[in-house]
């Protein structure tokens, strides 16, 4: 079992959720990327739950950056969600560097899922 | 009174993304000794690993086996991590395949109360960060990203 696990839910149908927990880095961005790529795969809306991570750098906001843009590419919605309470370790970093309404990044996983069924037509 | 600032915690690994995380564990237990309060405890760690992952990514040509050292001094004003490689200088080198944002220093200056970059080509980098016991200002307001665009 995975200290850090990235889990994809695809029960959604429509939706893939990657739900990423605890601390990510340059050492699981890797992984992170591989994971965005098979929700992205999948042909419909990704959402990254980053509810239960606890801590994300610059090499984790480059792999959702990259997911980003290429799901503007194909055209397919795509949303980053954290929870009512956000880590210190996961906040801040959001906001410092201006991510909250470029990623785009909203407050709730059924929020998350139907804005990414919304904002994938054309 | 004069303060002896002699390294406390001093950490010597290979420069690999694995250790990354171990420096932010040890970061993390000497914050607790010290009692920081969880945002700058947050900062701190986002600041080190990205100082940390510099090294990792940019210190040393790939076919190199470098060193990663990470010292921790608690000071009078805060507490004061060194992070230093001895690889080829200041000139970023990325390395192909693996993407990075750009955003290390910048976010360095905007989480840190103060930081002092030093190198000199062929002799290696270190970054040094001191975080305040007591926070009077925000650094991120003081030092915020600006002119950088998400790709």
């Amino acid at each position: 079992m995975e200290a850090n696990p990235i889990s994809l839910d695809d029960s959604a149908g429509d939706v893939v959720i990657v739900s990423v927990e605890g601390e990510h880095d340059i050492y699981t961005a890797p992984t992170l990327r591989e994971r965005l790529d098979e929700a992205l795969g999948q042909g419909g809306g990704v959402v990254v739950d980053l509810t239960a991570a606890t801590f994300v750098d610059s090499s984790v906001l480059g792999a959702l950056l990259d997911a980003r843009r290429r799901a503007l590419e194909a055209e397919q919605g795509y949303v980053v969600c954290v929870g009512e309470t956000v880590e210190p370790g996961v906040r801040r970093i959001l906001d410092i560097t201006g991510l909250v309404p470029v990623l785009p990044v909203v407050s709730g996983r059924d929020e998350a899922v139907e804005a990414a069924r919304s904002n994938g037509t054309a | 009174m004069t303060t002896v600032t002699a390294p406390e915690v001093r950490l010597s690994m290979p420069a690999r993304a694995e250790g990354v995380g171990v420096v932010r564990q040890a970061l993390s237990g000497m914050a607790d000794a010290l009692d920081f309060d969880a945002e700058v405890l947050a900062d701190m760690k986002m600041a080190v690993s990205e100082a940390c992952t510099n090294v990792v990514v940019h210190a040393y040509d790939t076919d190199e086996s470098g060193v990663l050292e990470v010292e921790m001094s608690a000071g009078e004003s805060g507490l004061t991590i060194v992070v230093r490689d001895h690889g080829t200088g200041l000139q970023p080198r990325a390395r192909p395949g693996v993407p990075a944002l750009g955003l290390g220093l910048p976010l360095i200056a905007a989480l840190s109360d103060s930081f002092e970059l030093r190198g000199n080509t062929g002799k290696g980098t270190e970054v040094s960060m001191t975080f305040f016991y007591v926070r009077e200002r925000d650094p991120a307001e003081d030092n915020p990203i600006e002119g950088w665009e998400a790709p």
